[in-house]
Formats: structure tokens, C-alpha cells, sequence
């Protein structure tokens, strides 16, 4: 298998490729063009994104890439704020804060009752103090470095939001 | 009063000292020959790699993001030889060197779940 240099440019070099409009060619003769989200530096796969109908995304593996060419950058922050947003999560809808302050004081007592040490820090929770809980307070919203603490406190808020909506455990 | 969570044991994780691409793992050297190592440190200054590193961060979280708003879509896979396959993405593994998938639709059926090998597969496909 015939490798180019495109693998070996580095993470700096495809840095510069991101939000241009690319045409990679790839494989045995194919050829696709998008706008370039990223650049996996593990595998070089290039991560391609058109935007019509549907939002369809193309990623290319890093060993299959021929050649890249840049055809354009791109030239508004419509484009490049479009690009950023394709893979995140869309916004959550807001609550108004007497719902939030509710919903807060309800996840801050079944924690409590599981004995799980949690106290108010402004807007937030913090549980153990090494786990952050923020509005909307939900499985999601927990952000913790510690990985047992952070699944066992989303299985707990989970049963909680299962046994309101009235669905199986 | 619903049950407490139980206490959970996960596996052992990757070795501390490392970040998860060590480079001396026979993982590694049996199947990441053609994976991407970070420039030798004797090369570079320190700062060079700093920003080097900070590069790797920001394009890895990109294509993770890729990856995650993939889980349980269909996704067509363009592999050698004219292949053209579609299945419901599952996984992959974090050297992307293997896709877990389901529902994989071959010439010869539907298999219910499948590892397909990232080396046979040139480009995939899906829509958002």
C-alpha cells in the first residue's frame, strides 16, 4: 500500500488544513470534497463535512489519503461557526430558576438520602468534592475527573429521572 | 425506597504512567505499526512540543466528537476492492483500528453484530 506524506505531516501541519474546503483523493480513485472539521492524529483520518440537504460527513482513513488539496478557506464566521457547532450537542432548552431551584433541592435530597455527601456551591452542586453538578442537573450534566464516582452518581440522578417519568428501571 | 447503586470494580485501566498510546505495549508494536507516534522529544524544543500537543488536543476532540454523534447510526463504509457496506456504528477502539458495528448488511446477509477492521476500509459515511 502506497503511503503519501500525509500521515507524517504532524499534528501542526493538518492543524492548518481545519475549516478549509478540501478535495482529498483517496483509495483507488476516489475523490470527495468538504469543509475539513479535524484531523485524527492517531489514525490522519480526515473528517469531512458538506453541507446540504442533510449535514452528511465524510471521514476519510489517514491510510487510505492519496493526496489533500485545499480548495478554499473558509471566507465568513457563518461558515467557521457552523463548522464548530456540527457536533455538539444542541443546546438544552432553558428552565425558568424556580424550576431549576426545584429541581436542584430534588436531586440535592435523593442524593442525600442515597448518603452521598453533597452541598450547594452557588448554581451547582458539588458531591463528594469531586463531582460538579450544573443545571439542568441532570445524568449529563455531571462533570467529574474521578470515573467510578462520575457513573455511580449518573446511574443514581438515572434512576431518579426514570422513576419520575414513569418509566422501567 | 429504590435499591442503592452497587459498588462498582472496573477493569484495570491502561497504565498510569502513560497515556493510553504507549508505545512499548505489545498491542502496540503486534497492530499500530501505521499509527501516528508524537515527534521524538530530542527533536523538538519544549515549546514546539507544547504547542504540538496542544494541536493533538484539539483535533483528537474533534474527530472523538465525530465518532460519539456516530453511535448508533447508519453508516456506509467504502472498503478495497469495491466493497460497499452499511451498518449501525457502535464503537471503535482508541487506536481506530477496529469498528464495532451492528446490523452489518453483506453480499451474503445481514450479520447481527461485526468487528470491521479499519485497514480494509477506506472511507465511511453518515448524515448528522
Amino acid at each position: 500500500m502506497m503511503q503519501c506524506g500525509w500521515p507524517l505531516m504532524g499534528p501542526l501541519r493538518w492543524l492548518h488544513y481545519l475549516n478549509k474546503e478540501v478535495k482529498v483523493r483517496a483509495g483507488k480513485g476516489e475523490e470527495h470534497r468538504g469543509w475539513l472539521l479535524s484531523v485524527d492524529p492517531v489514525s490522519a483520518s480526515v473528517v469531512l463535512v458538506s453541507f446540504g440537504e442533510a449535514v452528511a460527513v465524510r471521514v476519510v482513513m489517514g491510510h487510505a489519503v492519496e493526496a489533500v488539496e485545499v480548495l478554499r478557506a473558509a471566507d465568513d464566521d457563518e461558515t467557521a461557526k457552523r463548522l464548530r457547532s456540527v457536533f455538539l450537542p444542541p443546546p438544552s432548552p432553558c428552565l425558568d430558576p424556580k424550576e431549576l431551584r426545584q429541581r436542584r433541592d430534588a436531586v440535592r435530597r435523593w442524593l442525600q438520602e442515597n448518603r452521598i455527601p453533597v452541598e450547594e456551591e452557588g448554581e451547582e452542586l458539588k458531591v463528594a468534592g469531586v463531582l460538579t453538578i450544573a443545571a439542568p442537573y441532570s445524568a449529563h450534566d455531571c462533570r467529574s475527573s474521578n470515573q467510578i464516582i462520575l457513573d455511580r452518581i449518573q446511574r443514581l440522578i438515572g434512576i431518579q429521572d426514570c422513576t419520575n417519568q414513569g418509566l422501567p428501571l | 425506597m429504590a435499591t442503592p447503586v452497587p459498588v462498582l470494580r472496573l477493569p484495570k485501566g491502561p497504565d498510569p504512567n502513560s497515556r493510553g498510546f504507549d508505545p512499548n505495549s505489545p498491542r502496540f508494536i503486534a497492530l499500530c505499526r501505521t499509527s501516528i507516534s508524537s515527534s521524538a522529544a530530542s527533536d523538538t524544543d519544549s515549546e514546539q512540543l507544547q504547542k504540538e500537543q496542544d494541536a493533538r488536543s484539539v483535533l483528537r476532540e474533534g474527530f472523538l466528537r465525530c465518532l460519539l454523534s456516530m453511535t448508533n447510526k447508519k453508516v456506509q463504509f467504502q472498503m478495497y476492492e469495491n466493497v460497499k457496506v452499511e451498518a449501525t456504528f457502535g464503537a471503535s477502539d482508541i487506536d481506530v483500528l477496529n469498528f464495532q458495528v451492528s446490523d452489518l448488511h453483506t453480499p451474503i446477509g445481514v450479520q447481527k453484530e461485526a468487528l470491521i477492521r479499519c485497514q480494509d476500509v477506506i472511507s465511511f459515511t453518515f448524515d448528522v
